[in-house]
Formats: structure tokens, sequence, C-alpha cells
């Protein structure tokens, strides 16, 4: 028979893993958004974040015996998803504007008169032969407009 | 109806013929006039039924009592206890407040009234008239001008404007419809608006127009202050208290309800003022003859035939006031006859046919002042009188020269054509009709208006000859009963003896202009006013209509006699141009008429009814400079190209002064327009080195703020969220530090 005395001293323990391993997750989040350049791992980054405050929120809610929490978590996931989803187009949009992932090609949005921020130079564009991410192949190739793909000059 | 009720129908018919215009003019096309017309058309028959229903009342008495009908359509605004009369307050001097107590405190209340009395009928009458037949020669004159609509909508919104102007009881409605018939006036001087000496001009009538409101202006605040109210008839308060009006019967009644002194010459030089802005008397009488960029029908309306009465209106109409005030009242005389002289003069020169006319204009309105001046009952109806002949005469010449314009390609130097009258034989014998009129030839209208006002002049300037012809003529004698004895007691200057009266300062330096001397050089003023005018106006029918044949090329295919629909007014005023005159004398029947208007039925007024004998040495003393006019014109002028070789020989160093209107609109920029214009450069510099400088200056400082924080738009998405963090930090220690 377990006491709540000893449920509580074994679950303490639990608690505090539980929020390091968040504490873990939304520090690395914090430090990648902070220096990371590349928009996708900005925003994986961002996620990183997320998850580590949905660890800690589980981990108090087994704490309390309460569900409350994890309930939260799902929610939290889900609107995750949709986040995700709407954060990607943007991306995905920014990259077909300028032919870059690089959050520091958007620096032009800051005020006139400022100098430009610069602690490593954005390469330069090849525009002879663009690469294009690849994704591993999945069923049968689509038929494709050869011509058309050779006119356009990025995604 | 009742005549009250047909006196709304004057002005409610243009007004609506205005509103329609304005409203489906633009649909209408080409008959935009019909609104205007059938309008005009209606209010007249409707002002003529009026005269005569008033006539009807007036008479079957030998001596004139006063008639008024007043309508009072709604209450503009009411205050109560706005004025509260003190002790010894000429609005409570014994007598004119009739009931409870004539200290109580008395509202302010704007009534919109109409009155009905002989003058107003007489005005309407020569306003609707004179408007029909303008409006209808406008059908002609106007055709074809790209504002036909408007042209008919203002005219109809004149006669609107200034029927309301002689119809109003009330100072304030009086001075409301003041602004208005000098809105239409700035409308129609700038009709052709794109023409920038038309744009000038208006701009200059109305400016100059402005300092003579003031005078109205200031002179109602006047009014109000000394008689406690603005109302010209006596109303009736809930309590039953008679609140006597400023030229109301009640006060009309009383010889002493006037004040006379300080505060009420103040008050009738303010109106003066205001006469002389609007009916273009010295100094203000600039802006008349530049008003002639106008078309000319509106010249011949607006600025001949009625708005320009409308000072005239105002002093008859205040009658009563100048009769307290005879320094006041030789003021105006002066005034009018100075203007007379001076613009006669300055019309001897003038080569624009319109531009002798205005001047004559000016001149003969100089007429009426000098005779209202002489505050008789003679010198009164004399200026209504000339008021109603010169109508129809100047309206004549004024559709004449119209005429002429038209058929000569809107030419209108009268040394550039010559001997139109094998061109425009109907138009040549108005003109010539008008001129006669004009000139005081008998037996036309302007020969007996014209007689009439040197009469009342030469009875001021030397009184015992008249007093001697006194007795073989029956006259109108003082209504007996209404004033009682003490007429002659009290005398005009009642109010100026009245001792405890604080106001009434008795000595103002202009009474003591108030000599035979005066009178008798102002006569003499008047008289060679005469010659001149006979002179300038025949000048210029000898430079139109005879002669060879001579058309500017501008006339193109227009050089011919004006359509039917222009001659036709033509004809019909030369009727009254001819008649009015020795009609109007003969059966005396105008000086009755008006002799029942209140105004004249004060007792200061009636007191000096002298009996309307024909005065034949005035009569041949007029007809003389007149003829001596017209026989120099003919020396000068009869079948001559140009004027300039006798002219330069009879006037000498004089030519080129009266040619530039004696240098008179020089004077005003020199001394007027230019120290303003100053005043205003410097305004502007304060305005813009000081006021913009203290301006600028307080935009600086968000520049300046800006100028820091503007650093942090980076425009690095992770400078952003790093400050998000230390945001986030920092509320973190804020919190832990409270807990």
């Amino acid at each position: 028979m377990m006491t709540p005395a000893l449920i509580a001293a074994a679950a303490l323990p639990l608690l505090q893993n539980g929020l390091v391993v968040g504490a873990i997750l939304f520090s690395l989040g914090l430090v990648g958004i902070l220096t990371r350049r590349n928009l996708i791992v900005m925003f994986l980054s961002a996620e990183l974040m997320l998850q580590g405050i949905s660890v800690s929120l589980v981990a108090w809610s087994r704490y309390h015996g309460d569900f409350g929490g994890q309930v939260l978590v799902i929610f939290v996931l889900s609107v995750a998803a949709c986040e995700a989803a709407v954060a990607l187009v943007f991306v995905l949009q920014a990259f077909t504007r300028t032919g870059r992932l690089d959050a520091a090609a958007w620096q032009s949005l800051r005020e006139d008169n400022l100098d430009r921020t610069v602690d490593r130079e954005i390469p330069a564009l090849d525009a002879s032969s663009p690469t294009f991410p690849r994704l591993t192949q999945a069923g049968n190739l689509p038929e494709t407009d050869e011509q058309a793909a050779l006119q356009r000059d990025h995604v | 109806m009742s005549p009250s009720q047909l006196l709304v129908l004057v002005p409610l018919l243009p007004l609506l013929a205005a509103l329609f215009t304005v409203i489906a003019g633009r649909r209408l096309g080409s008959r935009a006039h019909l609104p205007a017309v059938i309008g005009i058309t209606a209010s007249a028959l409707v002002a003529i039924s009026l005269v005569v229903s008033t006539a009807a009342s007036t008479s079957g008495g030998e001596t004139p009592r006063p008639v008024d009908m007043v309508t009072t359509l709604w209450e503009w605004a009411t205050v109560d206890e706005a004025y509260v009369p003190a002790a010894n307050s000429p609005a409570a001097v014994p007598g004119t407040a009739v009931g409870a107590d004539a200290h109580a405190a008395r509202p302010l209340s704007i009534s919109v009234a109409l009155r009905l009395d002989p003058l107003t009928a007489t005005m309407l009458a020569i306003i609707t008239g004179v408007g029909l037949l303008v409006a209808v020669y406008s059908i002609g004159y106007m055709h074809d001008d790209p504002g036909y609509p408007r042209f008919f909508a203002l005219v109809a919104m004149f006669v609107f404007s200034m029927s309301m102007l002689v119809a109003a009881s009330n100072f304030l409605l009086v001075y409301v419809f003041w602004e208005a018939v000098g809105a239409c006036s700035y409308l129609l001087i700038g009709f052709w608006f794109r023409k920038p000496e038309a744009a000038r001009a208006a701009k200059k009538a109305f400016l100059v127009n402005r300092v003579g409101d003031f005078g109205l202006a200031i002179g109602v605040f006047l009014l109000w202050l000394t008689y406690g109210t603005l109302d010209f008839h006596d109303t009736l308060s809930p309590d039953g208290t008679i609140l006597p009006g400023i030229l109301g019967q009640t006060r009309l009644a009383d010889v002493s309800g006037y004040v006379g002194g300080l505060v009420g010459t103040a008050i009738c030089l303010l109106l003066l003022l205001a006469a002389c802005g609007k009916s273009a008397q010295l100094p203000l009488h600039v802006w008349l003859p530049d008003a002639m960029e106008g078309p000319t029908p509106a010249s011949a309306l607006i600025h001949a035939a009625t708005m320009v009465t409308a000072g005239i209106y105002l002093i008859a109409r205040c009658a009563p006031l100048y009769m307290a005030c005879p320094g006041a009242l030789v003021t105006v005389s002066i005034v009018g006859t100075t203007t007379a002289l001076v613009a006669a003069l300055i019309g001897t020169v003038q080569n624009d046919l319109k531009r002798v006319l205005a001047y004559s204009t000016i001149s003969q309105l100089g007429y009426m002042f000098a005779s209202l001046g002489t505050g008789t009952l003679l010198g009164f109806t004399a200026a209504i009188f000339h008021l109603l002949t010169h109508a129809f005469f100047k309206a004549l010449l004024f559709l004449g020269a119209g005429s002429v314009m038209h058929s000569m390609g809107g030419v209108i130097d009268m040394r550039r054509f010559g001997g139109l009258r094998k061109l425009m034989p109907i138009t040549a014998v108005t003109f010539l009709i008008g001129s006669l009129a004009l000139a005081g030839i008998a037996p036309f209208a302007g020969f007996f208006s014209k007689d009439e006002i040197l009469a009342s002049l030469h009875s001021k300037g030397w009184p015992d000859a008249h007093h001697a012809a006194t007795g073989d003529h029956h006259a109108f004698l003082p209504p007996t009963g209404m004033a009682g004895a003490t007429i002659h007691d009290v005398g005009y200057r009642g109010v100026a003896s009245h001792g405890s009266h604080p106001l009434a300062v008795e000595t103002v330096g202009l009474d003591s202009l108030n000599q035979p001397f005066v009178w008798q050089t102002l006569f003499w003023m008047a008289l060679i006013t005469a010659g001149l005018t006979a002179f300038y106006t025949f000048r210029a029918v000898f430079m139109t209509f005879t002669g060879p044949l001579r058309v500017p090329e501008e006339a193109g295919h227009h050089a011919h006699e004006s359509p039917p629909v222009m001659t036709l007014p033509l004809i019909i005023l030369a009727v009254p141009a001819t008649l009015s005159g020795i009609v109007l004398f003969t059966t005396e029947g105008l000086a009755h008429f008006l002799a029942a208007t209140p105004s004249f039925t004060a007792p200061a007024v009636v007191e000096t009814a002298s009996p309307a004998v024909f005065h034949w040495d005035l009569a041949i003393q007029g007809t003389l400079a007149a003829a001596l006019g017209i026989v120099l014109a003919a020396v000068g002028h009869l079948g001559r190209r140009s004027d300039a070789p006798q002219m330069e020989r009879w006037l000498g160093p004089l030519r080129p002064f009266l040619e530039h209107r004696m240098f008179i609109d020089q004077l005003y920029v020199a001394f007027i327009v230019k120290p303003i214009e100053a005043l205003a450069y410097l305004a502007a510099m304060f305005d813009r080195a000081f006021i913009d400088g203290l301006v600028h200056s307080v935009a600086r400082l968000p520049i300046a703020t800006g100028a820091i924080v503007r650093r942090l738009q980076s425009g690095l998405v992770q400078r952003y969220a790093l400050a998000g963090v230390i945001g986030v930090l920092a509320i973190i220690v804020i919190l832990a530090w409270r807990l």
C-alpha cells in the first residue's frame, strides 16, 4: 500500500526530472531562435520551446494528479500543428521572395539611415544552377511539363 | 385674401421661382427663364393689387392717416427680459410705453414680420415691375449664354431679397436682406466670373459695401440700446402692455418719442453710412462704375432701378429718427448734393456708354439724398417720386444701352460707333425718351420729380418765399388729434430739450450747418448738376445715335435692331418714363399716397407739410439749365466723330482730372489699400517667423525622440526576439521581487 505521503515522495523526483527536461528543451529552443538565421531552424527552435513548456506542464499535471495540464498540452499540440502549417507557408513565401532561407535577407525592413548589421555575409545566389531542396522519392514520378520547369527560375 | 396675406406672396413667388430654377435649371435648358418670368409676373400683379388696395384705404379723408398692416409670419428668436430700460432711458420716455410699467424688462423678439404701407407698396411695385421687364428683356439679351439658368435664378433671388428688404418690419430683418441683396449684386456683377475685370469688380463692390454694412450693424445695435426693440411696429406683450416699436404708431404719435442729441445723430449718421454704401454715395461710390462689368440687364435692375435705392428707402423709412437730428439731416443733403455734382462732372468725360449711365445713377441718387435731407414732407415724397421716375427712365436707358451693346458685339465705347438711329430706330427713340426724362425736359417724367427736389431744396434755402406762398392752395395739414398743439411748442428738437436725459447732448456740431446759406449753396449745386446731367446725357445720345453710321467690326452679323423680346420692354418702359411724372404730379396721387406712410405721419414730419405748388420760377431755372446742357452737348458732339478737341478746349486741365475719376480710386489705393497690404505683409511675416517657428519647434521634439528610438528598429528578427526575452525576464524579476 502506498500512502499519499509515499506517493508524494516518489512523485517529487519525477517532477524534478520533467521540469529539468522541459527547461533544457526550452533553453535550447531559446538559444536556437536567438542565434540561428535559417528560417526553418528558427521555426523548429520555436517548436522546441513550445515542447519544453509542454513537458513541464505534463510533469506538473502528474505531480498534482490533475489531468488539466495534460489536456492543455493536447490543445497546445493541435494549435501548434495549425500554427506550423501557417508558419511554413510564411517561410515558403519568404523563400520565394528572396531565394533564401536566411532571416538576415530581410534586414532591409530596418529604419532608414541605419547601417546593415553583418556578422557573416549572406552568400550570393548562384542564379545559373539553383539548388532546390530534395525529398526522398515516394511513389511514381509525376508527369512534368519540362518546358515550364526549365523556365522557372526558382520554386 | 387680405392685403397682408397677399403681401407674403410678393417675395414668396420669386423665391419659389429661384429655388425651382436652381434645382431644375439645367434640365429646362433654353426655357430656364420660365420660372423666373412667371414668378416675377405673378408677384408684379400682386404688388399692383397691393398698391390699389393700399391706395383705397388711404383715400377718403382730407388729412392722411397712417396706414400699415403688419403680418407676423413667425418668431425667429425670442429672449425674455433682454432689455431693462434705465430710469431715464428714451425707451421709457413717458407716453411711449402704454400699459403696466414703462420700466419693466422687455423681451428681445425678432419676429419675421412684413409690413404693408404706402412706401412699401410703392417700392414693391417698382421692384417687381422693373424686375419683370428686365427678366423679359434678358430672354433676348442672355440667350446662348452658358450661365442662362444661373442668371434667371439670381434675378429671381434678387427680386425676393429686395421685396423682403422693403417689406420687413424689423431692423434685423432689414439687415439680413440688406446683405442678401448685396450678395445677389455680388453674384451678378461677377456673373462672367472667368473675366478678371468682372471678378475684381464684384469683389470691389462687395468690399466697399461692407463698409456701409458695418454702419448699418452698429446703427442697429445703437437702436436696440436706445429704444429697446428692433421692431418697426408696436407689439402687444402677453400681459397687455404695448411695446412701442421704433416706427410704430405709439411712438410716432409722441412728439418726444425720438432721441436727438449725440446718440440720435450717431444712429442717423451710421444709417447714412449704410445708405452711402448701398446707394453709392461719396465717399463709397467707387464700386458702382465698376459694377458695370456685370450683364446689362442686371445693371439696369440692380445698379440703376432698385438695389441702389435701398439707401433712399432706409432713410425715408427712418424719417422720424432723422427729424430729431437736424445735423444729420443736413449731412444727408450735403453728401447727396456733393455726390450729385461730383458724379455728374465725372460723367461728362466718360466714353463708355454704361459708365456714363453709372455716374448718372450715382448723381441722381445724390439728388434723392439731397431731397431727403431737407427733412420736409415735400422732400421725402419728392425723393420717392424721383426714385420712381428714375427707376423707369434709368432702367430704360440701361436696357437701351444693352440693346446697343448687344448689336455692337459687346463694344460699349461710344467713340467706336455712331449714327445708330438708322440701324436701330426703336432703341434710338426709346433711348431719346429716357434721355429727355433724365435731362429733366418737360413733359417727361424726370422734369417733375427733379422740379420737386429743387423746390424742396429751395424752400429750405429761402424759407420766407415759400411761407408766403401758402394760403391760396389747400394742402395736407397736420392731422389733428394726433399730436395736438404741442407740436409747435416742442418742434422736432423735442428730445434734445428733454433736459433730464443724459445722452441728449444739445451741442452737436453738425446742427450748426442747418443754415439758409448752406441750403442756398446746395440748391445752386443741384441746379448746376441739372445742367451737367442734360449735357452728359445728350453727349451720349449724340455720340451714339447721330452722325454718319459707324459700326465696329466686332458687331459682325449682330449689327441690326434687337429682337422684339428686347425692344418690347424698351417700349413699355418708355410709357412711364414719359407719363409717370405728369400724371403723378398733376394728380398729386403719389404725394397723397405716401403721406399715409406711418414714418411720414410723425408730427415732426407733418408740420413741415407745405402746399404742393408748381413753382414756375424753379421750373424755368431747371429747364434753362437742362437746355443749356443740351445745347452745349449739341455744339460739342452733334454729328461729330470724336469729342476730344471741343472738350479739351472747354475743360482744359480739368479733363485728365475728371477722366481719372478725380483720382478717388487712386486715393483709396494709396491711403487704404496699400497700408492694409503693408499691415498684412507684417502679419504674414510674424506668422511665418514666430507662430510657425513655435509650431515647428514643437514638431522637432518627436523627431528628436524618434532619432534615438529608431536605432532599435534594426530589421534583424533575432534582435526583436531578444528584446522579447529581455522583457519577459524583466517581468519575472519584478514579479519575484514583489513576491
